[in-house]
């Protein structure tokens, strides 16, 4: 083996090992000792073994975690994986092309470290995070699958990220995406970026979109939707029947699950919090402050925030979480059962009612969460924003004046995902908690 | 007669307060935390129990606080240091009227926390991360200097000219500045009055997020020195109310929600 020295352009002495024989050199470290492993597996016990009264059935859950993020088995075979980089990407015509989509924002600090390498100092953990496991084709189990990645043009930092993916040797689809959402201009814009998605995805799965392959792929995602629905309504009961920390570990699963599987759990889950909800069983304290989690999103294993609110003694009820609510919640619409209809009605359901802070104006939003806190009877609002997530930042206070208006104390937290800030936030976390407890005993 | 304690188990320093049951201060402690500090709050809050002729089973209850709240087993529950911090401010800034806004700069942290008349919290802010501008910066200030943590407040007072701006904020690199200014020929009261001025600064724009109508109080260790106070106020263009003990307020706090918790304990009883 040879070794050589390259200076790299920021001036570091960089060793390259040349080898001459690769089988002798390489040495592939078993999926379980990798970082990743590590990370997740450390999460999932929390999750698991710190609360008292986790439903039976989030057991499927436990174990598919367990089984893609802990010992790197995934849940697929032959089918053909299209990456997506963000909520905005219609699934319905993924699965019509005969794909599967699988969501690539990684809540993993190792990759978030390792993808620094691609990015400014000061930007947004999930981007980061995302190119470093692309960038790393060891690491997660779908990951190797992924040819393609489509990348809708949201955010800035998504938007150049999709460049260095492709640098990465990926193939990149760049989706279209205007910058304002109410106009007619900007619908039509997006429904003409739908429309050549549906068109180029034959040359990435190989099938062509058919008006039956469409119906039946819109009638898969219509009944996921409806469980988490379901699920999404159990949570406004009081007593609460749920943990918030269950519920990201359900949508999250969205990411990565065949969609078949997925349904069937939640649609099980919900029979026994049904069970839960006529035993008038508590999954939290009776009187726990309700919580509604909004922000940039959580995904595992960067479940941090949702786990110190819950470990404090709240309950996280409700979210508003492109990772979670967001991406179940709005059921398309079709007014004919024809392609182009279907097509159109798909574009608008992925534009209109999307509350993404990277839209110019988002009154949406503001809407939202006041009718969300009214609905699940929240005391009150945890704002999560990723340092360097500028969008969710620069939304911070216009979103905590309204609510603060109506009332509703907002707690804001700028974090990332590295553990190093556990012991500062657990303090302010359960200040918070205390406060609204103080607060709804004087009620 | 029924007493009941406050542990505050900071990352610089543990305070005690002892109140009895018509919540006067019997005894209160100051005791540097170290590295084994559950078994260095135990032994202060003996210590401290002994000096007042107590046995351990004479105190009715105890709440812990600070950043090892949750390890001090000997505790009957924990509280987070905002709670405890409110609940203290409003009790020992009484004399001075209702305390509206508290400015706590701790070993490590800051924090502002806005409170309503009833001590209940009602918004607050703490400094993320990084530790600059806390107490921590200000003992690492001393030592550059070689002079006492005590003595930064004389060496302000004693300012003739103006404060020189110092423009880092991380205590890593302030060091270097301060060591550049140093050669430069300047003298050690402008460096200290320009590091208060640059702390003060810090605190004043994080308190705003909270807003500061009405009395601000401000407390923890370094509101003893007179050099930050006067610069604090300068910065906010009013009087800020300074406790008689501004370390142990939050231990105060602590000892009155301990009190308040055995009364609704005897009530439900």
């Amino acid at each position: 083996m040879n070794r050589l020295l390259m200076v790299t352009s920021s001036g570091w002495k960089k060793e390259i090992k040349v080898s001459n024989d690769p089988k002798t050199d390489e040495k592939k470290t078993a999926f379980n000792l990798t970082h990743q492993a590590i990370e997740a597996e450390s999460m999932l016990r929390r999750i698991k073994d710190d609360f008292p009264d986790n439903p039976e059935s989030m057991n499927y859950f436990y174990d598919l975690y367990q089984q893609v993020y802990c010992e790197g088995r995934s849940v697929y075979d032959k089918e053909k994986i299209v990456g997506t980089m963000c909520v905005q990407v219609p699934e319905e015509l993924i699965y019509a092309a005969g794909g599967v989509p699988v969501r690539l924002c990684s809540g993993f600090y190792t990759d978030d470290q390792h993808g620094a390498e691609f990015m400014p100092a000061k930007s947004c953990s999930l981007v980061k995070a995302t190119l470093g496991m692309l960038s790393n084709k060891s690491t997660l189990p779908f990951i190797n699958k992924v040819k393609t990645v489509v990348s809708p043009t949201t955010c800035d930092q998504k938007r150049k990220a999709g460049a260095i993916i492709e640098e990465m040797g990926y193939d990149v689809y760049n989706m279209e995406l205007p910058p304002l959402k109410e106009s007619e201009e900007a619908r039509l814009y997006w429904q003409r970026s739908i429309h050549k998605f549906s068109v180029s995805l034959k040359e990435i799965t190989g099938n062509k979109i058919t008006k039956d392959s469409l119906k039946k792929a819109i009638g898969k995602t219509a009944a996921a939707q409806k469980a988490y629905r379901k699920l999404h309504n159990l949570r406004k009961e009081t007593p609460p029947v749920l943990l918030g920390k269950d519920v990201f570990m359900i949508t999250n699963a969205y990411f990565f699950d065949k969609i078949e599987n997925w349904t069937a759990a939640v649609n099980k889950l919900n029979e026994e919090l049904e069970q839960r909800k006529e035993e008038k069983f508590s999954a939290a304290q009776r009187r726990a402050p309700r919580i509604l989690f909004t922000g940039s999103p959580a995904i595992f294993p960067n479940l941090k925030l949702p786990v110190l609110i819950e470990e404090s003694g709240g309950v996280i009820v409700a979210d508003e979480n492109c990772s979670s609510n967001r991406m179940l919640y709005d059921m398309i619409t079709v007014d004919e059962w024809n392609m182009s209809n279907m097509v159109d009605g798909i574009a608008d359901n992925y534009l209109k009612p999307c509350t993404c802070p990277i839209f110019t104006n988002n009154d949406d939003r503001k809407r939202k969460l006041i009718n969300m806190s009214q609905e699940f009877a929240v005391d009150g609002v945890v704002y999560q924003t990723f340092s360097g997530c500028q969008v969710y930042s620069m939304e911070q206070s216009s979103i905590t004046k309204v609510l603060r208006d109506e009332g509703i104390p907002v707690l804001l937290v700028e974090s990332d995902y590295s553990p190093d800030d556990m012991g500062q936030l657990s303090t302010r976390v359960e200040a918070f908690i205390e406060s609204l407890k103080a607060k709804k005993r004087r009620k | 007669m029924n007493y009941f304690a406050g542990v505050d188990i900071g990352s610089t320093a543990i305070k005690i307060v002892l109140i009895d049951d018509t919540k006067n201060i019997i005894s209160s402690k100051v005791t540097p935390t170290g590295s084994q500090f559950r078994k260095n709050a135990v032994d202060a809050l003996h210590a401290m129990l002994a000096d007042c002729n107590l046995a351990f089973d004479e105190l009715a209850y105890v709440i812990s606080t600070g950043y090892g709240r949750k390890l001090l087993k000997e505790a009957d529950e924990s509280v987070s240091e905002i709670t405890a911090n409110a609940i203290g401010a409003m009790e020992a800034g009484r004399e001075h009227g209702v305390i509206n806004t508290i400015i706590n700069i701790g070993g490590q942290d800051t924090k502002a926390i806005q409170i309503d008349e009833s001590g209940t919290v009602t918004n607050f802010a703490m400094n993320e991360k990084c530790a600059a501008g806390t107490g921590k910066f200000l003992d690492v200030t001393a030592r550059n200097l070689e002079i006492e943590l005590e003595e930064l407040g004389d060496y302000h007072l004693n300012l003739k000219t103006a404060p020189l701006p110092i423009n880092s904020t991380c205590v890593v690199f302030a060091e270097s500045e301060i060591i550049g200014l140093l050669a430069d020929g300047h003298g050690k009261e402008e460096i200290v009055a320009g590091i208060h001025y640059s702390i003060a600064k810090r605190t004043i724009r994080l308190a705003k997020r909270v807003g500061l109508e009405g009395l601000v109080y401000f407390d923890g260790g370094p509101a003893l020195n007179k050099g930050l106070v006067a610069s604090m106020e300068d910065e906010l263009g009013k009087k800020i109310v300074i406790p008689d003990f501004p370390q142990i307020t939050t231990a105060l706090g602590a000892s009155v929600l301990a009190y308040e918790a055995y009364l609704d304990e005897m009530e439900s009883a």
